[in-house]
């Protein structure tokens, strides 16, 4: 277990609802609703946090969330109760899977690729565990090839990164150097928020 | 940019306020006794410095990096135009608030030009 990322994040929880809870969730729902409404089969959602996305959920699914934050997952506990469908909620590392090879039909990440310390080797972690022609469908932000947002979101990230997130990661590089064939990237705010499908060869 | 009025509105009233703030901050901290391009990048870098920070609270009303990244140019390029004129020659609040008001607005047009550039027909989002 990432012991320095646990920390971090659960130092956050208290307070991310009231800094992500409203603007961003209110923004991002119409897209996150529509990436989520694909879900079907075996499940796994990374990271849950407090929850946030759970009203955005299809109703009657049975979902595995995981979260490296107990505190987050605390947090979480009554979306999680209210949910109309099943969740099973565990406090695990991404780079450390407790789950067999080839369990999944699909993998949802939200906001998740900005903050694991080694996004490559956490990608493959995911596609350990994800089925053959299996689904992985990510809610990311990104960093942007565009000056001058390109600059500033390099040296915000010199800031964030100690507090949260990275700004200025590449994971739609990331995804593809994991070894996963990406069939969509959907730009939702200029090249910096995005949706990434994504499936797990079969060979 | 998003066509839902509630964020339509925020986007321009939190670009217009970045902007007004550093055109402020720029008419009362540069004087004509300042080197022109040494005021230029000093105010854009203080621009946006303030914009981060107010970026903040706004976000929680308004997104995160659909307020963060406008409000950011917004408040650099606020303080290069008014931290450059007033370095030029001496302006008057009413010129500093009526280049930072205007400068605020073209930014966030620029936003919404580059962001439909960059979707494309995938713009038409069904909400």
């Amino acid at each position: 277990m990432d012991l320095a990322t646990q920390k971090k994040w659960d130092k956050a929880a208290p307070t991310f609802d009231l800094m992500a809870g409203k603007g961003a969730e209110e923004r991002w729902e119409p897209f996150k609703r529509e990436l989520f409404s694909t879900m079907q089969g075996n499940v796994l959602f990374l990271a849950l946090g407090t929850g946030l996305d759970i009203p955005f959920f299809p109703t009657g699914q049975t979902i595995q969330a995981i979260d490296i934050s107990p505190a987050m997952l605390e947090q979480a506990r009554d979306r999680v109760a209210n949910y109309d469908g099943e969740i099973n909620v565990s406090v695990m590392d991404v780079h450390n899977l407790d789950f067999e090879d080839n369990s999944f039909d699909q993998i949802f990440t939200s906001c998740t690729f900005c903050s694991v310390p080694d996004p490559v080797n956490g990608l493959k972690s995911l596609k350990r565990v994800l089925k053959p022609g299996g689904e992985l469908l990510m809610f990311e932000h990104t960093g942007s090839r565009y000056y001058p947002f390109k600059l500033m979101m390099d040296l915000m990230t010199l800031v964030s990164r100690r507090i949260g997130p990275d700004m200025n990661r590449p994971t739609v590089d990331n995804v593809r150097a994991a070894g996963f064939d990406i069939t969509e990237v959907n730009h939702i705010f200029l090249d910096v928020v995005k949706t990434i499908r994504a499936t797990k060869p079969v060979t | 940019m998003d066509q839902r009025i509630y964020f339509v509105v925020g986007d321009v009233l939190v670009n217009v306020a970045i902007a007004l703030l550093v055109a402020l901050v720029s008419y009362w901290l540069v004087s004509t006794n300042w080197n022109m391009l040494f005021a230029m990048w000093l105010m854009m870098f203080v621009g946006m410095v303030l914009a981060m920070l107010f970026a903040l609270p706004a976000g929680i009303l308004f997104g995160a990096m659909e307020v963060m990244l406008p409000m950011k140019l917004s408040g650099m390029l606020s303080g290069m135009v008014v931290g450059m004129w007033a370095a030029m020659q001496p302006i008057t609040l009413a010129q500093a608030i009526g280049a930072g008001g205007t400068t605020g607005l073209i930014s966030i047009v620029l936003v919404w030009f580059l962001n439909t550039r960059i979707r494309g027909i995938q713009a038409m989002v069904k909400y």
